[in-house]
């Protein structure tokens, strides 16, 4: 863990806080709005890696309990990490690190190197694993235990936001591509 | 961002250390979830706002703060009460809204450099043998504070040379230059603190800076 390490640890924590504070997209019949928050673990390990970017959300999740307002509306505080959501917010960590994990499996320690679209499409994939059915598995357990629901009943809830979030996954693969051609990182 | 939530006071929470509310907190939460009586997580919802209302928050701040989690909550109260158990779902409810707002008062009342050093302290045991380093935890707190402005900063600049050239909002266009150019700068900032020597090396205050890989 060298000085450059910690500097890009902080940056992609920065990076989700900054994400929180883009305007919310409010939608007709969902209690919360959606927001570009969950953005940030996917772009996180599919540039700087997998522990690297988890241990980014480490730190956000560091801030959100020192009571900085980090979250999506300017929330945060400890209540945020004991609350219906607070899956999700832990789940960023392990998010973060399975995207980079394939990340790095699949499109930089391969043999040959990936076309564009290859790159592409293998980031995006990553970033539906790691930023959506895994971060969903944690949301939803977390939920499920919480509200007493049950998991399937628990999944179904959360299954709503999945087409805003696989929008986001596509914007984090088109991101993550293009920085990397242009300031290439190597995934840790 | 704008600074934190704790908010100055004399209330009786303010007085209270921060490790103590800390593992109050704790001992709080884990006897709600081994309780699943709607009489008793009524009780500790009560006693939480009896809590939130002795800080002295103005409550259009609280209000600002709970509102968003508090309709989640109402959503899997009815859902719980709906298709599971009509008591179970005011007991989920309940227990949700005393941990949401027991939390919040802990965190208006406890400033943040307070809070650091609880946490600097619970790692302590990992830092002696070396897994984690405090000056290190402290240094990416401070680094994430100095990147959120400059990231809010960049963006604008960004936006503003894009539209004057005539584009549309468009999020790629703006992510993209934008993380490129932090990026560059991330080196830079890494080679600026390396030459003062920071963080100091494991355990010592000698000021020698050759521990940097």
């Amino acid at each position: 863990m060298n000085t450059r390490d910690i500097v890009l640890i902080a940056l992609f924590a920065a990076i989700t806080v900054a994400l929180g504070l883009a305007p919310r997209i409010p939608v007709a019949f969902l209690p919360v709005p959606i927001t570009l928050q969950s953005l940030g673990p996917m772009l996180a390990g599919a540039m700087i890696g997998p522990v690297r970017g988890a241990l980014a959300h480490v730190l956000v999740v560091l801030l959100v309990a020192l009571g900085l307002p980090v979250l999506a509306g300017g929330s945060g505080g400890l209540g945020m990490l004991a609350g219906p959501t607070a899956g999700f917010i832990f789940g960023w960590i392990i998010a973060a690190f399975v995207t980079g994990l394939l990340c790095r499996t699949w499109t930089v320690s391969g043999k040959a190197r990936p076309s564009k679209w290859a790159d592409v499409g293998l980031t995006f994939i990553a970033c539906v694993i790691g930023g959506i059915v895994v971060l969903y598995a944690c949301g939803a357990l977390w939920l499920a235990f919480v509200a007493g629901l049950g998991l399937a009943k628990a999944v179904s809830g959360v299954a709503v936001f999945i087409p805003g979030d696989l929008v986001k996954a596509a914007f984090a693969a088109l991101i993550a591509h293009n920085v990397r051609r242009a300031y290439p990182i190597e995934l840790k | 961002m704008t600074g934190t939530l704790y908010i100055r006071g004399h209330s009786p929470l303010h007085r209270i250390p921060a490790g103590i509310k800390l593992a109050a907190l704790c001992l709080f939460g884990l006897a709600l979830f081994a309780l699943d009586n709607w009489i008793v997580m009524g009780l500790a919802a009560a006693v939480s706002l009896g809590l939130l209302a002795s800080t002295g928050i103005d409550p259009a701040q609280a209000r600002r703060q709970l509102t968003g989690p508090f309709i989640i909550v109402a959503f899997l109260m009815a859902a719980t009460a709906l298709l599971v158990d009509p008591l179970l779902g005011l007991a989920v409810g309940l227990r949700l809204m005393a941990l949401l707002v027991a939390g919040y008062a802990v965190t208006l009342t406890t400033p943040v450099s307070a809070m650091l050093e609880v946490i600097e302290r619970l790692f302590s045991p990992l830092d002696r043998i070396g897994l984690v380093s405090s000056a290190k935890i402290a240094l990416s707190v401070s680094l994430v504070f100095r990147f959120i402005p400059v990231l809010i900063d960049q963006a604008r600049v960004i936006r503003e040379a894009q539209a004057a050239r005539g584009m549309e909002k468009n999020i790629l266009a703006l992510l993209v230059p934008l993380i490129v150019h932090v990026l560059r700068s991330a080196d830079d900032i890494a080679a600026a603190i390396d030459a003062r020597g920071y963080p100091p090396a494991h355990g010592a205050n000698r000021g020698n800076a050759h521990e940097h890989t």
